[in-house]
């Protein structure tokens, strides 16, 4: 297991967003979470990346624990320099890619490694530039990325995250803040990751996508997990009404 | 007196005016970074003096200010402390300045969007390098054109050490021109500090061009 996640409860001024979700991801696993907006998916993604503290859960990754309920029942998290080290095991794409603007395209993929990794130039630039081709862009190496499209800067925002080498790779909503004429060539990207056997979690609205592309979709909704499975069962043979309901709206 | 005397008697003047600039300048800037993040701090008690220093700063004159700290000294604790003058301008100066800076820096910082936080966030920087290399990179640019804006105005202020007696140019211009009966001394102060703000300005829009790489 990358990660495990058992018995998240999370709450915002009393009002309960994560009601007990436990789930697991496996290596190499690519797993699609659906489900209305305000279900609490993106709440689970932002716990799992530590954006957000649970109230009471474990988060393990690697078998390791950053989270764990104490005997009072309060989630305990390890040290700040401990999480920095779970860190590693992650990356996360957001909506809004969060790219940042005063650094070169480059320097977006090289100065995490080099700062916080102690990776030598030599090998983040050679990652970043290799991570690049594979995007498809590196000719913007050396723009800035208010001068690159929406998908472009997502592409680099994929990049940035697997520069670090992830052992799983969140997205939230990766193509939300996309044009729809844009939204194909970065979930090709993630197509790409997923037949490279790169563990990942997709918060998605892209319902052809998470079929097509993951091994268990998720369908959550008032904060659980209603029904999960394999794309064929829960896409094709729905067993709860809930989860019919939810899917009827795209097919229509 | 000559018109050359006049301009070289006040350009000495026009320098003890820059040393006070670049004084303030030099401590300003930086301490007011200080109070604009003490103002974020975790503990209400240190937020709230810090809101009660910018609210005294700014809602008293620069001049009241200034006497406060040459004569407070004292009158409140009988405290004769010799060559006080300098010192009580410069102090007086950069315990001003850094309130308006820190507002500026303040806004600046509020003005960042969470999600670069997030972002180096999950990327592994911790705090301090999180706010040296993502979020204050992107301040200063942000600020340039409002730090410019106090800046100039700084120049202007430095005149106000004529009411603790400083001998700096607009002092000087009053001298003279109360003891030779013209009004010339006012219009080389006029030219002296127009002169040294179109420098400013020069520099300032520099600075800001610098950073006109990305958006």
């Amino acid at each position: 297991m990358i990660l495990q996640m058992s018995n998240i409860r999370k709450q915002f001024d009393g009002l309960e967003v994560l009601k007990d979700i436990s789930f697991g991801v496996d290596s190499g696993e690519v797993v699609s979470i659906i489900g209305p907006s305000g279900s609490g998916k993106s709440t689970l993604l932002r716990c799992a990346t530590f954006l957000e503290t649970i109230d009471g859960g474990e988060i393990r990754y690697m078998g390791e624990a950053a989270a764990r309920t104490d005997a009072s029942g309060h989630a305990v998290y390890v040290s700040h320099s401990e999480l920095r080290r779970f860190r590693s095991y992650y990356g996360l794409v957001f909506q809004q890619f969060n790219l940042f603007p005063h650094f070169s395209i480059l320097r977006n993929l090289t100065d995490a490694p080099m700062e916080v990794q102690h990776r030598s130039r030599e090998e983040a630039m050679e990652t970043a530039m290799d991570l690049l081709r594979k995007m498809g862009i590196e000719d913007k190496a050396d723009a800035y990325p208010y001068q690159l499209s929406g998908g472009q800067q997502q592409r680099v925002a994929i990049a940035r995250a697997l520069a670090l080498k992830p052992e799983i790779l969140f997205f939230d909503e990766p193509t939300s803040a996309l044009d729809p004429e844009l939204t194909g060539e970065v979930l090709k990207v993630i197509r790409q990751l997923a037949e490279e056997n790169m563990t990942m979690v997709v918060v998605t609205h892209e319902m052809s996508f998470a079929r097509a592309v993951s091994n268990r979709v998720l369908f959550m909704d008032g904060g659980v997990i209603v029904e999960q499975g394999s794309p064929e069962d829960v896409f094709g043979n729905p067993q709860e009404e809930r989860t019919r309901r939810f899917l009827s709206v795209f097919e229509r | 007196m000559t018109l050359d005397t006049m301009i070289i008697t006040m350009s000495a003047g026009m320098l003890e005016a820059m040393k006070i600039f670049g004084l303030t300048l030099i401590g300003s800037l930086p301490f007011g970074m200080v109070i604009a993040l003490l103002k974020k701090s975790r503990f209400a008690i240190v937020r709230g003096i810090i809101s009660a220093y910018i609210s005294i700063i700014r809602g008293t004159p620069l001049m009241l200010q200034l006497l406060a700290w040459y004569f407070g000294p004292y009158y409140l604790f009988g405290l004769n402390i010799g060559n006080w003058r300098f010192p009580a301008l410069i102090v007086g100066f950069i315990v001003n300045y850094s309130a308006y800076f820190a507002e500026i820096y303040r806004g600046g910082i509020e003005s960042i969007p969470v999600g670069q936080y997030e972002a180096a966030e999950v990327l592994g920087y911790t705090p301090t390098q999180t706010f040296m290399r993502i979020i204050l990179p992107q301040v200063i640019k942000r600020i340039m054109p409002s730090v410019t804006n106090e800046v100039i105005t700084l120049v202007k202020d430095t005149s106000l050490a004529f009411s603790l007696a400083y001998a700096e140019v607009f002092s000087l211009a009053k001298q003279i021109s109360a003891s030779q009966a013209s009004f010339t001394p006012f219009v080389i102060a006029g030219v002296f500090y127009f002169v040294a703000n179109y420098l400013v300005e020069f520099i300032m829009n520099r600075i800001e061009k610098s950073m006109d790489y990305y958006k």
